[in-house]
């Protein structure tokens, strides 16, 4: 099999997971939620564990395999691993020399759960994770839509601390379960109208009625200047009101009605073609349907291993962890790319789909509103530096693609760390200059319409982005 | 309007004081020089109590600054505070002379500090210095307008004590209330930090909507787990005697086992199981142990010769599977004694939980509150028990996987937290902690339904009644939640709510705590009250209600709202009876609770939050410390009832073993992580707060010392004296400037400081840092700097040499006494109000200096000065 027998023609794969939103729906919702005017601004980040081909130089294999591009900034060559992505070539963007600083001499599989967040957490002992990139832009715009994100990933849950089976992580740092049955995320988006949810809003309403009764009475005893102070809390009590009556709105609208003649929601990571453009359909179905505008999914889980692990059958290889730890075997090299290359492809299949689909504001395409990454928190094995990432979408939020991206110094080439199949790398000493992740997620968070200068400790924009 | 954070103020009425400090005394001892200083007191000299707000119309006194003032300042200052220069931004002939109207009363005190202490004109100006008449003429008669201008604002409303609790009041408040510690309180945002330190200020403390969203939230979650619903839930129970595991692991081929005479067993340092008796031993693997029906809890079989042997850092780790319920209380009882009793050595106990789910995905962590201390023998041996909250703690996310992978097991270790190799001599046997005997249950409860339900959820005989028992329970919380009584209109409307949520939930109790979460959400609650009330206003009293001065003075002295007695009393109008209230401020001070005091006031007074903020402290059991000393000494000079001037110099400190090794203070001998009172011999270089470690760290720069920044504390924290914010566009100190590079630190800073532009600020800041010159950059002593001795010595702006610390401390002790007595009495009304306080608070300031210094400075009996002071009990 080559690999591009691999490439399904658009219009084969139109056709084969095709589906319909009920139009009519979209503008009573459109029309409801006073969003005609204002176009969503979309984040999704897709993880996938255990890094990517990273051969020398002197290696054969690395004129065909090295997941990075050759070249310049605009003239850059994908190679085999990415090629699947020149069609949209202008539609992306590669990143090169960004990782989260504290990482850097971590294992690269203890690291899954800190690429959202940059959190300081070491490789072993005492573990507090920080609020994740998505949710940060969850907390800003959730309100807007029925659900304020959706956290996916193949394995499902939280994992465990270090061993993280959801990007996604809370205020806390608390980690958000992934939702990973698509029956279960298709009947949370479209089918589920909470009575529970219903009840509890009107308790909260309830309350906060009695509150701000309770607090008028106070206030008539209070000097003029104290009446001042507690109005600060009553605004508090009425913002809350406001946040609540919005919700409401959500409550009482009828969820979208999708036709789900085609989707395969039973499809199990087995099937791993199946599966995997099922959980993107249900992203894109939930994008269009505005009814969340944050999504992560994670591809397995670090160190991956049982059923999870065979996403990589999808190109006819054995277990994806394997493949890292067997690039020094005969085609081992091409392998591991073409695995990665097949993960490329799955993500530009969903790009392409955004990108034909109009935004219903009328504002471009929906990809031009929306940000969509996809990468990981190594490289090289078990090598938590230089972070294989890539990017699509965003023309309306300032994004300028069509571009390779090499920040840092000392590592043009990608050669640091390249080759290596034992752990003396991701313990070595660092040797290049790399700079933050946390920069590219401010300049991400800050297009998205969130005022902050910094995130994870880290403050200041990646420049050229 | 714009509130003033009034500085030292002590030279307002007397202006002399200052003026004599030559420094000509020899010096003797500190001791000595707290008796000199002393006598030195203006407050100790007659008449200084009388100082009252003088009563009638005031008004300007216009005509002397026309006829005498305003031409001498004209002469004097504004030639370069005026339209040509306009130095340090201060136009003299700008400023509003009436002091009583206009807005630049504050500004008028500055010219005032700087004309009293002689600072201005500056020494090299002689054109412009004023006869010493002259000068007092104007300190005069600006010392008499600033006076009537602090009684003209103090009837004016430009600040108010109702404020919102603070993060850590609420956290505490709802401990007292519900009867355990809310950890998830702490997802409320920061307390924003006051230029003087206090987080409890009410014109700085806010509210948000998502802030108020976590009030709701923490009370909702915290009231579901107060309660239960059913029945007694099945605890699990785990017991592991050493007696009945020895036997079993020596017959395991993975263990390793050694006879009595095998000369490798004495060389053991990790953990291992050891028969008393017989002298056999094991090297184990961690221990799996499973969960017993029916087993009781609470067992005491007789002390067996076979133990877990623990030496200092080792664990024993037992596997309890996948078994731990998700929440409720996990009781550990372990019995454990010492291998010797050398006084020298200590130990402790520590736990962790941990879980290794699959390869590079493990986790440990710390589950105990505090370490508890091994001082049994192990011939009898005593029972050391912790509780920890399940629900609180990182748990195996796969324990309830039906598949064994990732790993769903989940361990305890139990870990001997021991002090130092270096306490015993060379061949000594080491202590070791000894177990023989280990229960764990959990949910654990004391008795069902739990005291958190029962204090809720009461006996009453109308339980059967929904309407009526929801009625009495929401009457008894919202008592203590509001600190008053509820009316009946304000129970109807609560219970009104209760029943629009009944129909939706399923239990009466699942109801009430919907109702009883929205009462922890209001502003009653969340705010301290300061109410006028008619009759108040009637009799112009100006004072809080009796319960409203409960909350303020339960918040003060436990940073939590009043128990049942105070509420009692201030309901029967008695809590202000003096007797009653010395009576009650003692027994609050006798309550573990006022440790509270103890550590946010000593915390905020000295800015010791920062120390969490300092890269250059690697080590956190120094950190730790260096955290508990002041706290501890401030306690201490609080329970003893001693003079505030210990926080200036004392011969004694409060300290554990690990401060104690940083000090190098090595007779008495301090073991053990607590923290204690120990003598100073007169050369340590310690005692007070001034050379606690905390505070010469926080100001200090990651590397080394740093002199501006110890100056401003001093002058800012200790002395209530702040100097100026620095101006914008400071020059840095040019480091690429080989000429300066090679300078020293003290060098440095003399050259920063001979620029006119900094001169002016540096000459009064600068000079109080370099006599800290001997510490380093965490505190410790030092006599020479990159191989070159310790220059500390340093001259005031009033020419007065600073040898050193002792030459500080002589010089604080002798001259500044009454500065500092007076900055005490600020800094405890600032946080006992909660509130700045403004030019209008400085009679009442100047009085409760003068009672204080007349008590012999002591801290106890300035808390109760405090309390029954008008300001305390004044409405604003």
């Amino acid at each position: 099999m080559t690999p591009n027998s691999l490439l399904l023609s658009r219009r084969t794969f139109l056709r084969g997971t095709g589906l319909a939103l009920d139009l009519p729906w979209f503008e009573t919702f459109a029309r409801a939620a006073g969003t005609r005017n204002d176009t969503p601004k979309r984040f999704l980040s897709v993880y996938h564990p255990d890094g990517v081909g990273l051969p020398l130089k002197s290696d054969p294999a690395w004129e065909d395999w090295s997941w990075f591009p050759r070249g310049g900034e605009k003239d850059f060559v994908l190679t085999k691993v990415l090629d699947v992505l020149e069609p949209l070539r202008s539609e992306i963007t590669v990143y090169s020399g960004l990782s989260h600083p504290a990482s850097r001499n971590v294992h690269g599989h203890s690291n899954g759960d800190v690429y959202l967040t940059g959190a300081a957490i070491p490789g072993e002992g005492v573990y507090k994770n920080s609020i994740s990139v998505d949710q940060l832009y969850a907390e800003q715009v959730g309100e807007l839509t029925r659900h304020a994100s959706l956290v996916m990933s193949t394995n499902g849950g939280t994992g465990a601390p270090r061993g993280a089976q959801t990007q996604s992580f809370n205020r806390e740092g608390r980690p958000i379960p992934a939702m990973n049955k698509p029956r279960q995320i298709f009947e949370m988006l479209f089918v589920t109208s909470s009575k529970e949810a219903a009840a509890r809003l009107a308790r909260s309403k309830s309350a906060l009625d009695l509150l701000i009764e309770n607090t008028r009475s106070l206030k008539r005893q209070l000097s003029k200047r104290d009446q001042e102070t507690l109005e600060h809390y009553l605004d508090a009590v009425r913002d809350t009101e406001v946040k609540l009556t919005k919700a409401q709105k959500w409550i009482d609208m009828p969820v979208p009605r999708v036709d789900t003649s085609n989707l395969h929601l039973d499809a199990e990571p087995k099937e791993a073609r199946l599966y995997f453009q099922t959980m993107y359909e249900l992203i894109y179905l939930a994008f269009l349907s505005d009814s969340t505008r944050v999504a992560t999914f994670q591809l397995g889980r670090e160190n991956g291993e049982g059923p999870h692990d065979l996403l990589s059958l999808a190109v006819g290889l054995p277990g994806a962890h394997g493949l890292t730890h067997a690039v020094k075997k005969p085609g081992g090299w091409q392998n591991l790319g073409t695995y990665n290359r097949y993960q490329a492809e799955e993500f530009g299949r969903f790009v392409q789909k955004l990108k034909d689909t109009k935004e219903p504001s009328g504002n471009g395409n929906m990809l031009d509103n929306t940000f969509a990454m996809h990468g990981s928190a190594s490289s090289s094995f078990h090598l938590s530096r230089n972070y294989p990432i890539i990017s699509a979408g965003g023309k309306n939020l300032g994004f300028k693609n069509g571009r390779y991206l090499k920040f840092g110094k000392g590592n043009e080439d990608n050669q640091a760390g390249a080759g290596i199949v034992s752990d003396v790398g991701w313990t070595g000493k660092m040797q290049v200059e790399e700079l933050p992740l946390s920069n590219l997620f401010v300049t991400v968070l800050q297009r998205l319409g969130v005022e902050t200068d910094s995130f994870g400790g880290f403050t200041g924009t990646l420049s050229r982005v | 309007m714009k509130n003033w954070i009034l500085p030292a103020l002590f030279v307002l009425w007397n202006m002399d004081a200052i003026a004599a400090s030559t420094g000509s005394e020899t010096p003797g001892t500190l001791q000595a020089a707290k008796e000199l200083g002393r006598q030195k007191s203006r407050f100790l000299k007659g008449n200084a109590t009388s100082v009252q707000a003088a009563e009638g119309p005031l008004s300007a006194n216009r005509a002397d600054f026309e006829k005498v003032v305003g031409p001498l300042l004209t002469q004097s200052c504004v030639g370069c505070h005026g339209p040509k220069k306009a130095e340090g931004k201060i136009r003299l002939d700008q400023l509003n002379p009436d002091l009583l109207n206009g807005p630049d009363a504050e500004r008028w005190r500055k010219v005032y500090n700087a004309l009293n202490k002689e600072e201005m004109p500056p020494e090299d100006s002689t054109d412009y210095k004023p006869t010493a008449a002259d000068r007092a003429n104007v300190v005069q008669w600006l010392g008499e307008e600033l006076r009537k201008a602090a009684v003209a604002h103090r009837t004016s409303k430009d600040h108010s004590s109702f404020r919102r609790l603070t993060k850590y009041e609420y956290e505490y408040a709802l401990e007292d209330l519900l009867g355990f510690k809310v950890s998830f309180a702490s997802k409320l945002p920061p307390e924003t930090v006051s230029e003087d330190g206090f987080k409890n200020r009410s014109d700085l403390l806010q509210i948000s909507a998502m802030q108020f969203q976590s009030y709701r939230e923490i009370a909702l979650q915290a009231l579901k787990r107060a309660t239960v619903r059913g029945e007694r839930p099945e605890p699990v129970t785990y017991v592991v005697a050493m007696s009945e595991q020895m036997p079993k692991l020596a017959a395991l081929k993975s263990s390793k086992v050694f006879e009595k005479d095998d000369p490798k067993s004495k060389t053991f340092n990790e953990q291992h199981l050891w028969n008393r008796q017989t002298g056999q031993m094991i090297l184990p693997a961690p221990v799996a142990v499973a969960p017993q029906n029916k087993v009781a809890f609470g067992q005491n079989p007789p002390v067996s010769p076979e133990v877990w042997a623990l030496p200092q850092s080792a664990q024993m780790i037992l596997n309890l599977d996948r078994f731990l319920p998700d929440d409720g209380v996990m009781r550990i009882r372990i019995r454990a004694g010492r291998s010797t009793m050398n006084p020298n050595e200590y130990a402790s106990l520590r736990l962790s939980l941990s879980a290794h789910t699959s390869n590079n995905a493990n986790f440990s962590q710390v589950v105990s509150a505090r370490d508890l201390p091994v001082t049994a023998s192990i011939e009898n041996p005593q029972f050391i028990e912790f509780d920890v909250p399940l629900s609180d703690i990182q748990r195996n996310p796969f324990r309830k996987q039906t598949t064994p992978f990732p790993r769903r097991d989940e361990f305890l270790r139990i870990q001997n937290i021991a002090n130092s190799a270096a306490n015993v001599a060379a061949g000594e046997e080491r202590l070791k902690v000894l177990i023989d005997y280990v229960e764990i249950t959990a949910p654990h409860y004391e008795q069902w339904p739990p005291k958190t339900h029962t204090d809720i959820f009461f006996e009453s005989k109308n339980k059967g009644n929904e309407q009526i028992y929801g009625r009495e329970v929401l009457g008894r919380f919202l008592r203590r939640v509001w600190r008053r009584p509820a009316e009946p209109s304000e129970l109807d409307a609560f219970m009104g709510f209760f029943a629009k949520v009944r129909p939706s939930v399923e239990s009466f109790e699942d109801a009430m705590v919907e109702v009883l979460s929205t009462a922890l959400a209001s502003p009653e609650f969340l705010y301290l009250t300061t109410r006028q009330t008619a009759e108040g206003a009637k009799s112009h009293q100006n004072r809080i209600s009796d319960l409203e001065f409960a909350s303020r003075l339960s918040v003060f002295l436990w940073s939590s709202i009043p128990d049942e007695e105070l509420l009692q009393l201030a309901e029967k109008g008695k809590l202000r009876e003096p007797t009653t209230l010395a009576a009650q401020v003692r027994r609050m001070l006798e309550d573990p609770r006022s440790k509270r005091f103890s550590r946010q006031f000593a915390d905020q007074w000295l800015g010791l939050d920062r120390i969490n903020n300092v890269n250059h402290l690697k080590n956190e059991d120094l950190r730790a410390a260096m955290l508990e000393e002041p706290v501890a000494f401030f306690d201490e000079v609080l329970r003893q009832n001693a003079s505030v001037m210990d926080f200036l110099d004392s011969d004694y400190a409060m300290l554990n073993e690990r401060l104690a090794a940083h000090y190098g203070i090595g007779t008495p001998k301090v073991y053990g992580p607590h923290f204690r009172r120990v003598p100073l011999s007169p050369r340590s270089n310690r005692g007070g707060v001034l050379t606690n470690a905390a505070a010469l760290t926080i100001n200090s720069d990651g590397k080394d010392s740093h002199p501006v920044k110890r100056g401003v504390w001093l002058l800012q924290r200790v002395l209530h004296d702040p100097p100026p914010p620095p101006p914008p566009n400071v020059p840095e100190v040019d480091l690429t400037d080989p000429r300066i590079l090679k300078m020293t630190l003290k060098e440095r800073i003399e050259n920063h400081r001979n620029q006119a532009a900094c001169a002016s600020c540096h000459s009064r800041i600068d000079p109080w840092g370099i006599a800290f010159e001997n510490f380093d950059a965490l505190g410790a002593y030092r006599t020479s700097v990159n191989n070159q001795p310790v220059d500390a010595t340093s001259d005031l702006f009033s020419r007065q040499r600073l040898a050193g610390i002792d030459g500080l401390k002589h010089y604080l002790l002798t001259e500044r006494q009454d500065q500092f007595a007076q900055a005490m009495v600020q800094k405890l009304m600032a946080y006992a109000l909660g509130r700045p306080l403004t030019l209008g608070d400085s009679p009442d300031i100047e009085k409760l200096t003068a009672q204080l210094r007349q008590k012999n400075d002591r801290l106890g009996d300035l808390v109760h000065l405090i309390v029954g002071s008008d300001l305390f009990q004044s409405l604003d």
